[in-house]
């Protein structure tokens, strides 16, 4: 694995660097790509004594859904402040198109917070105009954006409630159409998913694909690992301040050392797998043999030599989850899977 | 957003929207104009209507007695009963059964332990003249001699205060009451709107697209005129009331001296307002907004009883003089000495001038606290931390 990140632009996204110590000597020698969307540069951010983020480098792609993940405390929250401009950081950049993000960049951006931020006694449609409006869109123009995503969003016909009045999941939907009535270039969102049940994920998810698709950058956190296996393309995985690990979801999960071949075989013992570079037996019960194969290795020649060695009635891919490659990429200190679910 | 103001602009309407609409603001709007109309009726119903004394003598009263009685009701607001009886005994038991204020039967007045004091002393000053006259007149002296005796009147009394006017100086500790009482009503407001932003996490997504300055200017404002139009409710009638009519009698200068209050209020206002947002910011929950404003009430309630006890006793000593220069005691301090008349104008510019400029570096500091203080929840935010940083 590269200590630097490359960018891949076939599959839209950076390719791993694992335990990078900054990243500012590799950005200078990136050939940076116009559609890079944000790129993150060995951001330092202190708290007295405690550092939340420790020269921490990420690239967020437009185009795809890229989550932000790891535990709690690992320094998500802050990390999407500094992006967002509300904290400066005592070090490091946020570029867009290869310089450094602006006040007016940002004007453009949405935001929804970890927590809902809507005011109560507020009626639906005038919240979103609000928001519209501070965004810099006249009155008229926000109106009728305000319609328009309500409709989307299904809560058209509660325009004129009171916010409190709406159920959780629909003031999801609300502080969703307060972040992106302003039709913005950038999305960021803190832990939207919290709280909500799979059909209200379903829903947000796919609003959120459909402004990807159509060029968006979209930036959401989560610390439920396996939630975020299932909806991004792309993820920055940081623990303790820095990025363990980022890239295509598929990708890493696909080039993990922690893949296992499942392989249902007759009349073989294990000694041909034993012979082979870069495969080890993980398990081997009665006809099912489980083999770790390592990075760079290509499973299909793994099969081809178990076909050799006698007949093969099931075979299967096990990739790792989000989980197991979180805990192989932090070294497992003071993580355990159940936590990061 | 396309300039500052505009953003300071739309967080203002949003709040001043929200105050105007809500339960609170009409019950104090209505409060306020209740006790304002009372403060100006009221007087009027308790002294109203013209009070009538009755005399009760043996046989019609004495004609020269009526006309001095009825000069001295014409001046004093008064006018007086006539009652004629057959002898001493009735009129006595009239004045017993209080259907006369009192009675007078040759050199005799009867009155009751009720009789208003100044009633008989006016009777028996009628008597007493009635009598010296008629004596003079035996004795010689032409009625131009006697008109000229008449005309000798004691030594004009002067009650001497310690203010130039003891009407105008009440004036002041009411506006100086009112300003404390609308500082500390608008400051909690204020701490309240910052706090329910904070705790709701509002103020997160506000932080994203407006500066920290913006929220806390728009929100202070609106807060600002919310209070100022309800103390307008309160002070417009009796303005009027003063300045225009003759319904309540006060001087003239009285008048200004509100209007000077306003001013005072929106300096005041201009000062602590902020303190109480950035205190504010540093909680986390909303109950824990009255403990996090108590050291800023704390020197608010401090100004005030300064105003109330040390100016008001003696405007024109040196601590009052301090008291209403210094920016944190002068808006409730400078309008009390102001009324008394005592003050040099260059003592008001100084202390207006040193008020905006506190104010306007609190706003900075506050501004700052603020932004920083917003940020960090789940506890309680303690100052040293938001000024270090």
């Amino acid at each position: 694995m590269s200590s630097r990140s490359e960018f891949d632009h076939r599959s839209g996204c950076l390719i791993y660097s694992p335990r990078r110590t900054g990243c500012r000597q590799a950005d200078s020698a990136r050939q940076y790509s116009p559609d890079m969307g944000l790129e993150i540069v060995d951001v330092t951010q202190t708290y007295g004594q405690r550092v939340a983020l420790d020269s921490l480098c990420a690239v967020v792609p437009p185009g795809v859904l890229t989550g932000l993940v790891g535990p709690n405390g690992a320094g998500k929250t802050t990390l999407l402040r500094v992006v967002l401009g509300v904290l400066s950081p005592d070090a490091g950049s946020i570029l867009t198109d290869g310089r450094p993000v602006t006040a007016q960049d940002r004007r453009h951006w949405g935001y929804m917070p970890q927590e809902r931020g809507l005011y109560a006694g507020m009626p639906v449609g005038e919240q979103v105009i609000y928001f519209g409006r501070l965004h810099g869109l006249s009155h008229a123009v926000a109106e009728q954006r305000a319609h328009a995503l309500l409709e989307e969003l299904d809560l058209d016909d509660r325009w004129a409630d009171r916010t409190d009045k709406l159920s959780g999941g629909m003031q999801q939907r609300l502080q969703m159409a307060t972040a992106l009535v302003h039709d913005p270039d950038v999305v960021i969102l803190d832990e939207p998913f919290n709280g909500l049940d799979p059909v209200a994920v379903a829903n947000l998810s796919d609003i959120l694909r459909q402004r990807a698709k159509s060029g968006c950058v979209v930036l959401f956190s989560s610390h439920q690992l396996d939630l975020v296996q299932d909806l991004c393309e792309v993820i920055t995985m940081i623990d303790h301040g820095r990025t363990v690990l980022e890239g295509n979801v598929a990708q890493l999960r696909a080039s993990s050392g922690l893949r296992q071949l499942r392989l249902h075989i007759v009349g073989a013992s294990s000694t041909w797998a034993e012979q082979l570079h870069g495969v080890s037996v993980v398990s081997e019960e009665a006809d099912e043999i489980r083999l770790a194969i390592a990075p760079g290795v290509d499973p299909l020649a793994v099969l081809d030599s178990a076909r050799l060695a006698g007949q093969v009635t099931d075979f299967g891919l096990d990739l790792p989850t989000l989980s197991q490659l979180f805990l192989a990429a932090a070294g497992g200190s003071g993580h355990d899977e159940g936590a990061l679910a | 957003m396309n300039s500052w103001f505009q953003g300071a602009r739309l967080v203002m309407g949003r709040a001043l929207k929200e105050n105007v609409k809500s339960r609170s603001f009409r019950i104090v709007t209505l409060i306020m104009l209740v006790i304002s109309i009372a403060a100006v009726v009221l007087p009027q119903i308790i002294s109203g209507g013209t009070t009538t004394y009755t005399l009760a003598t043996v046989g019609p009263a004495p004609t020269q007695i009526q006309a001095a009685l009825d000069a001295a009701g014409a001046s004093g607001g008064f006018s007086v009963e006539y009652r004629s009886e057959a002898n001493a005994e009735l009129v006595r038991g009239m004045v017993r059964n209080g259907d006369a204020t009192a009675g007078l039967v040759a050199d005799t007045i009867f009155t009751t332990s009720d009789t208003p004091g100044s009633f008989p002393a006016l009777l028996s000053q009628a008597v007493v003249t009635l009598e010296t006259v008629q004596k003079l007149q035996l004795a010689g002296l032409s009625a131009a001699q006697v008109a000229e005796l008449q005309a000798i009147r004691p030594p004009e009394q002067v009650v001497v205060g310690k203010t130039e006017s003891a009407g105008r100086s009440i004036i002041g500790v009411v506006v100086g009451i009112v300003l404390y009482l609308a500082l500390t009503f608008a400051g909690n407001a204020i701490a309240t709107a910052v706090a329910t932003e904070k705790s709701t996490r509002i103020s997160e997504v506000l932080i994203a697209i407006l500066r920290p300055s913006q929220i806390l200017v728009g929100t202070v404002v609106a807060v600002g005129l919310v209070t100022l139009s309800q103390l307008l409710v309160l002070v417009t009638p009796l303005a009027v009331a003063i300045g225009v009519t003759d319904m309540i009698d006060l001087p003239q200068v009285a008048a200004s001296d509100l209007a000077l209050a306003v001013m005072w209020f929106g300096l005041g206002f201009a000062l602590y307002a902020f303190v109480f947002a950035a205190a504010a910011a540093l909680v986390d929950k909303i109950t824990e907004v009255s403990s996090a404003v108590l050291p800023v009430t704390f020197v608010l309630l401090a100004g005030y009883l300064v105003a109330i006890t040390v100016v008001w006793s003696d405007p024109s000593s040196v601590a009052s003089v301090i008291a209403s220069i210094f920016p944190f005691s002068a808006p409730m301090a400078m309008p009390i000495r102001w009324a008394s008349g005592e003050v040099p104008i260059y003592q008001l510019l100084l202390a207006v001038t040193l008020t905006a400029a506190t104010a306007l570096a609190l706003v900075a500091l506050a501004s700052a606290i603020y932004g920083r203080a917003l940020l960090i929840t789940g506890r309680r935010v303690k100052i040293r931390e938001v000024v270090r940083s």
